[in-house]
């Protein structure tokens, strides 16, 4: 086994691991922190898969601003009566779904014909940010327009009211 | 070289896991948390297709890219109504949030 | 057979057609604008039917230079083929027709100014008046029984229209739907009679299926099938027994629409379909014998409640179902002419009857009992003198008109012994009851003081009808004599009435000494009788009702046939209407019609428990539908 087999196995156990452990803790704190260790179990997988770039870009959006937000909502989010129980009724449902959905892509992607050619060198990151300004630059500049909107969206929709405060 | 199936399937438990969360969290806040398992998921496929069918462009790291972009700004947004739920209701759990029952 | 093209002669037969239209655009005009006329419209319904009665005379000429009948007709529509025309045919029978009719219905018109002054819908009185006309032409000039039928039904609306004409009372709203309903037993009847002859030749067109049945073309079956059923809608028509009971009641309908409708012409229209339909009747083994029949049991219950009644125009309406009948027992003996010359007389003088008693009315101020007159003569002696000549004329006195008539169907009659001595008999009941209202109305001493003084005479828009009519009455017999056809310059073609219209071969008039005699005196008999119980009271009236105990229960009650009909109304009828009326409440409206509505409510009522609000429920069920799509496209494609 190559050490990059070996990273991979590792990484995706933690990720699944922390995933888990995401929708399966008993507290909300503990299933933020699962999911900061899920997010950067998922940044090493994109070191594996030869993207490194995304790597870092992930650990800095997900894990510095994503991460911060969340643990902010849970602080204001809070009721005194916390712990409480954290499932849902339908849950055992949802285990159902879950598995379902998982068989339908487990069959879809073992029955299919992949064409693959072997993993290659990362790409170069000057070629990325060339392509990224000129052939996406549209969807580019539609991405920064939606941060715009959702920067004033999250705005005027959680200042507080005239009569509030 | 790992076969391109073992990383597809990783991915596709990923979001099955996140889909769990969506359908059996009670609170809020945890479901988007559940939200953001299922978009690392997507971007773990579209990472993964790039690599093994088209090494050559890298077509998938950048839709990959706007893919964050865009959790990141419905993070926000959905953080900010998550509030404006709390203030209101002054709960964030899903079950007692039913104005539209029957 | 003339088939001209229209208008081609100045005023020839072909004008004909002119006669109904010039009604029907009077009507259109009143109905919609009658209070934008100046007096409400009346003068141009009158203008109208003058222009028919104008119109008869050159008709008549052209007729009578020709000596051919005309018809004419144009192509209506068709249906899978088959064509169906619109036309009139101008033949001695609808000539007659059309006298009697544009001339009566003239009179009672111009009579109406006098009458209906004041009515509140004087304006729509009038322009019933011209639809009516318009109609009642139509019919008699049809050259196919479709025609016919249409007209016939046009008729029947007017006549409910004008019977319940003050339809605030209660009473006139009943009698018309009364006899609406009667009548249209009739038309049902008629309108099978038509559809089997069409069935069994293909053709509306009378020409042609008389053609048909003079070829032997039809089964006597169908035949005597056809002629029941038409004469079934004869019957509603001219109230005869057991649909006569619509008649009477009909007298709730102002009196001049009595005189014409109820007299004069729309009775007359079953007669005059009988007549007709002739050829039909004499082909079919044992029709005639019904119409004869049914003719001799209207006559006998008509004259014996005509006796009974109170009511002035009820004693005159039982009179003239007792008149059709003898004119439907005139016709199943054979006597086409005789039935024919004995309607144009009698619509003359019952007319004539109708309007001095609607004079009567009109100058008590409204009474119509007997109760309430006596002694009427001294205070109208114009209505009083036409009465008494309309009277003999009805009992059939020489030489007035009624007398000519009444002696050719009493020849008709001579080939059955029982025949003719029951209408000798029928002949003295008229002397009695006629002879008995007159007394009761004009003589005697005043049995209300108030009434009696404030009675007045008729004015000139309603006295001048009555006269023209009352000359109408004494000279009309004369065309029965062999002398008229000279005397107009129309000889050797046209002599007698005899000559004018027959239905084998042209009769010279039969004088029969014997016969005359006879019926005379019958009448005198029954005028001396009604002198003797209510002029000289020699007998007192209610001496002869004790004796007659059973008789006169039997007629006052009008041989409870009402009682009947009701009966059967109320045990038959509305049950099964009441069956069906649950069937349509219970499965056509609750099952049918509700029930779709009711299910999609319940439905939602019921599924409106899957919007429980809460988001994972929601989030649950994308993901099946999500993993239900996925299926079907794995199994589909």
């Amino acid at each position: 086994m190559t050490p990059l087999q070996l990273l991979f196995y590792v990484v995706s156990v933690i990720m699944l691991a922390a995933a888990v452990g995401v929708v399966v803790a008993r507290s909300v704190i503990y299933s933020a922190v699962f999911l900061l260790v899920a997010l950067l179990a998922a940044a090493g997988l994109f070191v594996v898969l030869f993207a490194p770039f995304l790597a870092i870009v992930q650990v800095l959006l997900y894990g510095g601003a994503v991460i911060i937000v969340l643990f902010f909502a849970v602080m204001l989010t809070r009721r005194p009566d916390d712990p409480q129980k954290l499932d849902n009724p339908q849950w055992p449902l949802a285990v159902v779904a879950a598995v379902l959905v998982f068989g339908a892509f487990a069959s879809i992607l073992l029955g299919a014909r992949w064409v693959t050619k072997a993993p290659g060198p990362a790409p170069d990151l000057a070629a990325l940010g060339d392509s990224l300004f000129t052939q996406w630059a549209v969807p580019f500049e539609i991405a920064s327009l939606l941060l715009l909107v959702a920067l004033m969206g999250a705005i005027i929709i959680a200042r507080p009211g005239e009569k509030e405060e | 070289m790992i076969p391109l199936e073992a990383v597809l399937a990783v991915s596709a438990a990923l979001f099955c896991i996140g889909l769990y969360g969506v359908l059996a969290r009670r609170n809020a806040v945890l479901v988007l948390m559940s939200i953001e398992l299922m978009l690392n998921a997507v971007n773990v496929n579209l990472i993964a297709f790039t690599a093994y069918l088209a090494p050559a462009r890298n077509i998938g790291q950048i839709i990959a890219i706007f893919v964050i972009t865009v959790a990141a700004a419905e993070a926000g947004l959905a953080l900010a109504i998550i509030l404006r739920l709390y203030r209101n209701r002054g709960t964030v759990n899903v079950d007692e949030v039913d104005l539209m029952k029957w | 057979m003339v088939s001209a093209a229209t208008f081609s002669s100045p005023l020839g037969m072909s004008w004909a057609w002119f006669a109904p239209m010039l009604c029907l655009a009077a009507f259109v005009v009143l109905a919609f604008f009658n209070r934008y006329l100046p007096g409400r419209g009346a003068w141009l319904a009158i203008l109208a039917i003058a222009g028919g009665f104008v119109l008869f005379f050159p008709v008549t000429a052209d007729y009578l230079r020709t000596g051919q009948a005309g018809q004419f007709s144009t192509p209506w529509f068709a249906v899978n083929g088959k064509d169906v025309s619109l036309g009139f045919v101008v033949d001695p029978l609808s000539i007659i027709m059309l006298g009697v009719v544009t001339t009566v219905a003239l009179a009672v018109q111009v009579y109406s100014l006098g009458y209906m002054k004041g009515d509140p819908r004087f304006g729509w009185y009038f322009a019933v008046q011209s639809l009516f006309a318009a109609a009642m032409l139509g019919l008699l000039l049809a050259d196919n029984y479709l025609l016919l039928y249409v007209s016939w039904e046009l008729v029947g609306l007017c006549s409910y229209l004008l019977i319940g004409f003050w339809y605030e009372k209660r009473s006139a709203a009943e009698a018309a739907k009364k006899a609406f309903i009667t009548t249209r037993i009739g038309d049902v009847g008629l309108l099978l009679g038509i559809l089997v002859l069409y069935k069994a030749t293909g053709t509306f067109e009378m020409h042609a299926l008389f053609e048909a049945i003079e070829n032997g073309a039809i089964a006597p079956a169908t035949l005597t099938a056809a002629a029941i059923l038409i004469f079934l809608g004869a019957m509603g028509k001219s109230a005869q027994f057991p649909l006569q009971v619509w008649l009477p009641d009909a007298m709730e309908g102002p009196t001049p629409v009595s005189a014409l409708i109820h007299a004069a012409t729309m009775v007359a229209a079953g007669v005059y379909l009988v007549a007709r339909s002739f050829p039909l009747f004499a082909a079919a083994p044992g029709a005639l014998t019904v119409v004869a029949v049914v003719g001799l049991i209207t006559v006998l219950i008509g004259s014996t409640m005509a006796i009974v009644m109170t009511d002035v125009k009820r004693v005159i309406a039982y009179s003239t179902v007792s008149k059709l009948g003898f004119m439907m027992l005139t016709l199943g003996f054979g006597g086409l002419t005789a039935a024919m010359f004995f309607l144009m007389t009698h619509a003359f003088f019952k007319a004539l009857l109708f309007l001095g008693a609607g004079s009567v009315i009109h100058g008590t101020g409204g009474k119509q009992d007997v109760k309430d007159m006596g002694g009427l003569a001294r205070k109208m002696p114009l209505t009083a003198t036409v009465f008494i000549i309309a009277s003999l004329a009805l009992v059939g006195i020489p030489p007035l008109s009624g007398f000519w008539s009444k002696d050719e169907a009493m020849v008709a009659l001579a080939g059955n012994p029982l025949i003719h001595i029951l209408a000798y008999l029928s002949i003295f009941l008229t002397g009695v009851y006629i002879g008995r209202l007159c007394l009761l109305v004009f003589f005697g001493t005043p049995r209300d003081q108030h009434v009696h003084e404030h009675a007045h005479e008729a004015p000139l828009s309603m006295a001048a009808p009555m006269l023209g009519l009352a000359f109408l009455s004494i000279v009309a017999g004369f065309v029965a004599l062999d002398a008229f056809g000279p005397a107009l310059g129309v000889a050797p073609r046209f002599t007698g009435i005899g000559s004018f219209l027959y239905d084998d071969h042209p009769e010279p008039y039969a004088f029969h000494i014997g016969i005359a005699a006879l019926s005379t005196l019958s009448a005198l008999a029954g005028l001396a009788v009604a002198w003797a119980v209510y002029g000289a009271r020699l007998v007192s009236p209610e001496a002869v009702t004790r004796r007659l105990r059973f008789l006169y229960d039997l007629s006052v009650n009008k041989y409870h046939m009402d009682t009947l009909y009701q009966a059967l109304i109320n045990r038959v009828i509305l049950v099964v209407a009441g069956v069906v009326a649950v069937f349509d409440r219970a499965v056509v409206n609750d099952v049918g019609i509700n029930g779709p509505g009711r299910a999609t409510v319940s439905t939602g009522v019921t599924m409106r428990f899957h919007e429980t609000g809460k988001l994972y429920n929601y989030g649950l069920a994308m993901t099946i539908g999500a993993l239900l799509l996925i299926a079907a496209v794995v199994i589909l494609v």
